[in-house]
């Protein structure tokens, strides 16, 4: 069996199991290929979260970029991808190239450079997980960063202010959504009907700003109008992180699920405890398991299972 | 742009692409980007003759080379010059159906944020490069101080913003293991096809003959870069065969032939 390992990322909310893209690409790379992360989220304690979360420590070993951890997931035999062509294996790395050029300066400056989104809802979000005084300092040091990577990579002439180059950021990010819709088409996930390391890239990307309740709101709004990639984000946290849609207790379902929702939610403190019963769960399948067969038993066995052995 | 101007004059006879002198001055980043806008306007059809001055860059609107001089616009980059060809009705990338020109955006983002980026990194960040090829190249039209303030200034620039992006953490050998992923992924999707969308040429097949020409017969202080390409035997073939259609079918004295014959050394082994 392969060492344990340890996800240290950037907690969620609103629906989400992280707001912050690269962490958020990880943990659903994790669930694709069924590999047991223990996710322990950022909070109040002393231990500051370095510049570059995520952080993946398995033993002594310490993975920082969500490329490198990709790569020693599948090394560890975790590989989301054995299915996939040559020619697909390319064409993933293209797109993940598209994403960054095109999507993540825009995703950047909705998070950290919009006044009144940064004020409103990133800083006080991301303060308030990081220890006093650090919190004081280090979401302002990643707003500025964030300025910096889009002025760099993105300003110069002809922009010459900062409305000009954020026009054209935003302008890209959308073509970037439409092509990305276009790829897409009809299909469940971007290589037909199990999901890859494209899908964690795409949905890291693009659930934050699908979900995340900020003041302005043009990058959301145009996700919006494509209704096959908020149906692909939708999918992708129903299946896979066991959340509904909304995020929220649903009201008008029965009480296993709401247990099942009490639960979830507390995946992020004890998901060592968690993971422990579903493999003993995992043996005793209750229920045939849903549409998403072709994954490995994990994934299957969580769905049904915890509903019987884990109501109170 | 001004889209409704450029769509009624037809190409001018003189159309003009500026780039650095090429025997002492440009580099490999820069060769690579104008050889690709050559590339794209031969497959167009479009007369285009090579200007070679030193203080380009700083005659480009956008600070960045290739530009293109075309009646009385400048346009610069091979994104923009693109579309402005696009609104004079050439166009290489109609017959696309929306997918495949979705995926062609796509590896044309991967040779901007993989292959061009290393070839920055080797160039600027690579401390023996830096002293041996770049800092004598870039500053050689200008006299003592100023070759050195501007090659510094430069080299400061790139810095910072391949800090901004990551890559300043990567030593050499991670960023030609990224080359290698990046050719591999080309060589993939290239496969047995002339071209990467089959029978036509695209902006792609121009941009990436541009960077894979310009890296496999460029001298560096060591030939690990040309090296992956090497590897990947379709790429090679397909860089010679552009090279054959598109730059040595012409006259001698046609400037885009001589861009490719006047690289280090040509592909004929």
């Amino acid at each position: 069996m392969a060492a344990p390992m340890e996800l240290s990322c950037w907690g969620g909310d609103w629906g989400l199991p992280s707001l912050h893209p690269e962490s958020l690409t990880v943990m659903a790379y994790a669930k694709f290929s069924g590999a047991p992360l223990t996710v322990n989220t950022i909070n109040n304690s002393w231990r500051p979260p370095k510049g570059d979360v995520p952080v993946l420590i398995s033993e002594d070993i310490v993975i920082s970029q969500p490329a490198k951890i990709l790569n020693f997931l599948r090394k560890q035999k975790y590989n989301a991808d054995y299915e996939l062509s040559a020619k697909q294996g390319a064409d993933t790395l293209a797109y993940i190239a598209l994403l960054e050029e095109k999507m993540l300066p825009a995703l950047l400056h909705t998070f950290w450079v919009e006044a009144e989104n940064y004020c409103s809802v990133t800083k006080p979000w991301f303060a308030s997980r990081i220890a006093f005084p650090l919190s004081l300092y280090l979401p302002g040091k990643m707003s500025r960063e964030a300025l910096n990577r889009i002025l760099l990579t993105r300003g110069g002439p002809p922009h010459y202010s900062v409305t000009e180059v954020e026009a054209q950021i935003y302008r890209d990010a959308k073509e970037c959504l439409n092509l990305l819709s276009k790829r897409l088409g009809t299909s469940q996930f971007f290589f037909g009907d199990t999901p890859t390391t494209l899908d964690a890239f795409v949905f890291g990307f693009l659930a934050p700003i699908y979900k995340v309740c900020f003041p302005r709101v043009q990058l959301q709004e145009h996700l919006k109008q494509l209704p096959n990639l908020c149906r692909f984000c939708d999918d992708i946290l129903t299946c896979y992180f066991r959340l509904t849609v909304s995020g929220h207790s649903p009201s008008g379902q029965d009480t296993a699920d709401a247990n099942l929702q009490k639960l979830t939610q507390l995946v992020n403190k004890e998901s060592n405890l968690i993971e422990k019963m579903d493999d003993n769960l995992r043996k005793s399948p209750q229920h045939p398991p849903r549409k998403l067969t072709t994954l490995k038993l994990a994934a299957g066995g969580e769905a049904g299972s915890p509903l019987n052995r884990l109501s109170p | 742009i001004h889209l409704l101007s450029t769509a009624a004059e037809p190409w001018p006879e003189n159309a003009a692409l500026y780039q650095q002198l090429k025997e002492e001055q440009i580099l490999l980043s820069d060769n690579a980007s104008s050889l690709a806008v050559q590339a794209f306007l031969q497959m167009c059809n479009l007369p285009i003759r090579v200007v070679c001055r030193a203080n380009a860059e700083y005659m480009s609107p956008s600070g960045k080379l290739p530009f293109i001089h075309v009646g009385n616009q400048v346009v610069s980059e091979l994104g923009p010059i693109v579309q402005f060809v696009k609104a004079k009705g050439h166009s290489l990338s109609d017959g696309l159906d929306e997918v495949q020109k979705a995926e062609m955006k796509a590896y044309m983002e991967l040779v901007n944020n993989m292959l061009l980026t290393a070839e920055l990194y080797l160039q600027w960040c690579d401390d023996v490069t830096v002293e041996e090829i770049t800092h004598p190249r870039y500053g050689s039209p200008y006299p003592w101080p100023l070759n050195r303030i501007l090659s510094y200034q430069k080299q400061w620039e790139v810095r910072r913003k391949m800090k901004a992006i990551g890559w300043a953490g990567k030593t050499l050998e991670q960023v030609l293991e990224d080359v290698d992923q990046c050719c591999q992924a080309l060589s993939q999707r290239l496969g047995t096809q002339p071209y990467f969308f089959n029978k036509q040429p695209t902006e792609l097949d121009a941009l990436v003959f541009g960077h894979l020409f310009t890296i496999l017969t460029t001298q560096l202080t060591t030939d690990e870069l040309s090296e992956k390409v090497k590897n990947y035997s379709n790429l090679t073939a397909f860089c010679r065969r552009i090279e054959q259609q598109y730059f040595e079918g012409h006259d001698k004295d046609s400037s885009a032939a001589g861009a490719a014959r006047s690289a280090k050394r040509s592909l004929l082994r």
